[in-house]
């Protein structure tokens, strides 16, 4: 047990808040049966991590309920296991975003008590299938104060990336840029890096006592630019899907159809678990025509369905058609309904006979529990 | 010193060998034997149980015992991880004086009278891991008590026909038992037990300690505890059950129990959220439905990756069926593969089967000759070679 986790669950942008109205950033369904937090925990978990800390701010009383006793991903332990961190409601509740060393300020506790040598932090919303291990041998190996993984930029896209780095042939980093486009051959961050706990607790201490809140601009780009800090880059070549607006939250829906992205995010010798909801396999009726489409268990399919995500326990009545749609858990299509790229949050009923277009870059959004 | 009690406890008898599974329970006890999906067998007994709010279950198994060890766990799938009770799998044990097998069901709970009586039962709910049904345990309790029986044998109607395969009672205008025959030739009523009792623990105490003691007993519930209990003129009562019951003993009735999933009047109320039917879960994505494939009247379970031709059938967990494949009338267990070209027609297909290309099982019954017609099993972890032919009725 070499390393400890900490999660952050929330993103601190208003582009998904139609969902994050009132779950946070990590309680978000995706994939039909999953919340994006499942996969940073389950990375954790099949890296050999007992003991995370997850971050929580706002509204994570669906990610408790999500994470019940941790039980599904094995962290009901005695020693180490799972702790949700809410925040000091004195303190920081009243405050905005006011940065990651804030919020880690909350997981002092967490980060004392525990005995690893070593902390990997992951952001909920960045979806992949990683093993921390090499990271953290890779950390140390390369003798720097923290490493960062990032994936290579292979293509010349005008996609605005958190953190874009330029390496050496060490990978070491030699130049470290914020909310910035990447150029090809950069690297671009995935918010996720291995540094040692006692700096982190006292970065954490140093930095928050003096009213710096921010990790990425205050620690590591500072800290970097002048020279008091080394970074390791870890290059990660399989996909990853970055959930931060509501077009890559659909977009990283619809990748799951590419069978290369599917096949590296589920992995069999590195499962993603998930709350575990026992229901019955979906019924596949005499008339449905299903095309193109990720679906879960529990659902009655009578209607058509095509290039789409359809969750838990959803049903799809008769002559319904949801084309490019995610349908999340115990939504009903009413009969004949027609809908397109549309978004249905949990519990909604759609009437028989809607007609409900979106366009795939701004998607209709049916919140949850809404009857359209 | 007060002990904690438990009013009612259950046994469940999971040691079977379920020989007419031939190759599905080569391996395996018939408990474990995969059912509706993601189910094995005893996950209905057992969420019953949960469901009736008996948390308090142990599990008798014998033959091949591995895999449901493995399976039962701590419990915790069923919420039978309790700190007093929950579920306990209870193999045959060595003892000081003499070292036995379970010789029978009966034998099978005299040899565990420890286990129940550290929980000082009033009563005990005898159940065999082989059936496939939905019930409330709770209100055959209540009727158990209400008639002040000391026997209470849950009984559902049946044919004439299947009368003579099962244990049969006859009753009075108030429910009590005047009659039993298993099996019999000439069936006096169409009441058959399902394999489900409730007993008043010192009654039955008392019998299966002298069933013991009687050298000439098969020491078994239905040829010797039942018929002694009528003898001695007992207080037997038949609870009526009424709804879905099915024996899952045979290839056939494995086959048909499995189809009736698809009935979209749903007999089984699979979707009854409070009943639900537990079973351990294995992390495995959502289903990928690709455009080449025609998906009609089926029941298909997460984890599968179908672009092939899927009717009137049940596939499992992990199944995947290529492109051209024609699957059709079959149930598909765990991780089987169906590779292009290959047609499965009515046939069970075992646990992590690999069906090569162009392959031909089984055949539908309109397109095949009289008698010779019957579904096709292959065994679990079966390679078919490309270009095989399981005949109808083949048993591979």
């Amino acid at each position: 047990m070499k390393m400890c986790g900490i999660i952050f669950s929330e993103m601190y942008s208003d582009e998904l808040n139609a969902f994050t109205h009132d779950r946070n950033m990590a309680a978000i369904p995706y994939g039909g049966r999953y919340r994006l937090v499942d996969f940073a925990l389950s990375n954790m978990v099949n890296s050999g991590i007992t003991s995370v800390g997850v971050l929580a701010k706002q509204h994570y009383h669906s990610l408790m309920t999500h994470l019940g006793n941790t039980q599904e991903w094995d962290l009901n332990r005695k020693n180490g296991g799972l702790q949700i961190i809410p925040p000091y409601a004195s303190e920081s509740l009243n405050h905005a975003n006011r940065g990651k060393l804030d919020e880690l300020r909350n997981a002092l506790d967490f980060l004392r008590e525990d005995t690893s040598p070593y902390v990997v932090m992951a952001d909920a919303h960045v979806i992949c299938n990683m093993d921390y291990r090499p990271v953290l041998e890779s950390h140390m190996k390369s003798g720097c104060d923290i490493t960062v993984v990032g994936t290579p930029n292979t293509q010349n896209n005008d996609t605005t990336y958190k953190a874009v780095m330029q390496t050496d042939e060490n990978m070491r980093v030699t130049s470290y840029a914020l909310d910035h486009v990447p150029q090809p051959g950069d690297y671009c961050g995935m918010s996720t890096m291995v540094i040692d706990r006692q700096v982190l607790i006292d970065t954490v201490m140093e930095f928050t006592a003096r009213g710096i809140y921010f990790l990425e601009r205050d620690f590591i780009q500072s800290r970097f630019n002048s020279g008091e800090l080394s970074i390791n880059l870890y290059p990660f070549e399989e996909p990853v899907l970055r959930v931060n607006s509501i077009e890559s939250y659909f977009s990283s829906n619809m990748a799951l159809l590419d069978e290369n992205i599917s096949g590296s995010l589920f992995r069999p010798d590195r499962p993603i678990y998930t709350r575990v909801n026992d229901e019955v396999p979906s019924h596949y009726g005499m008339n449905c025509n299903i095309a193109d489409c990720i679906i879960a268990d529990g659902c009655i399919l009578d209607g058509n369905a095509e290039n789409s995500v359809i969750s838990r326990s959803v049903r799809i009545a008769k002559n319904a058609t949801v084309k490019n749609c995610i349908i999340m858990q115990g939504s009903v299509i009413g009969e004949g309904a027609l809908l397109e790229n549309v978004i249905v949050d949990k519990w909604a009923t759609i009437s028989a006979g809607s007609q409900l277009k979106g366009l795939a870059t701004a998607p209709v959004i049916i919140r949850k529990g809404v009857t359209v | 010193m007060i002990e904690r009690k438990k009013e009612c406890i259950s046994m469940l008898l999971a040691g079977g060998q379920g020989s007419r599974l031939y190759v599905l329970t080569e391996n395996t006890a018939k408990p474990a034997v995969p059912f509706g999906g993601k189910y094995r067998i005893i996950d209905f007994s057992l969420s019953n149980c949960v469901n009736s709010g008996i948390d308090t279950v142990g599990i008798l198994t014998q033959y091949q015992p591995l895999e449901l060890n493995d399976y039962i766990g701590n419990g915790q799938p069923w919420d039978l991880n309790r700190n007093f009770g929950g579920a306990h799998v209870l193999p045959p044990y060595t003892k000081t004086k003499n070292n036995q097998w379970y010789k029978g069901t009966a034998n099978a709970i005299y040899q565990n009278i420890p286990f129940i009586e550290r929980y000082q039962p009033e009563y005990v709910l005898i159940l065999s891991g082989d059936h496939i049904y939905k019930m409330d345990y709770n209100k055959m309790l209540q009727f158990h008590k209400d008639k002040g029986s000391e026997c209470t044998i849950a009984v559902i109607t049946v044919s004439p026909d299947d009368a003579t395969r099962m244990g049969i009672m006859s009753t009075d205008e108030n429910q009590a038992i005047v009659d039993f025959e298993e099996k019999p030739a000439h069936p006096k009523s169409n009441q058959a037990s399902m394999g489900v009792y409730i007993f008043t623990w010192a009654a039955l105490k008392k019998y299966l300690i002298a069933d013991e003691a009687d050298p000439k007993s098969e020491n078994d519930f239905g040829k010797n505890v039942i018929p002694a209990f009528l003898r001695d003129g007992r207080p037997m009562y038949a609870y009526p059950f009424e709804g879905y019951w099915k024996d899952v003993g045979t290839l056939d009735s494995l086959w048909d129990a499995n189809m009736d999933l698809l009935d979209p009047n749903d007999p089984l109320d699979m979707r009854d959220p409070h009943s639900k039917i537990y079973a351990r879960n294995y992390a495995s994505p959502s289903t990928l439905i690709s455009a080449s494939s025609k998906v009609s009247n089926s029941f298909i379970t997460e984890g599968c990756q179908i672009k092939g031709t899927i009717e009137n059938s049940v596939l499992y967990t992990g199944c995947v069926v290529e492109e051209g494949a024609v699957v059709s009338g079959t149930v598909l267990m765990p991780n089987t593969i169906v590779r292009k070209g290959s047609t499965v027609n009515y046939a069970i297909i075992g646990e992590q089967c690999v069906i090569e290309e162009n392959v031909t099982i089984g055949a539908r019954p309109e397109d095949s000759v009289g008698e010779n017609w019957g579904i096709s099993v292959v065994g679990h972890k079966k390679t078919i070679p490309s270009g095989t032919v399981i005949k109808p009725k083949e048993i591979v």
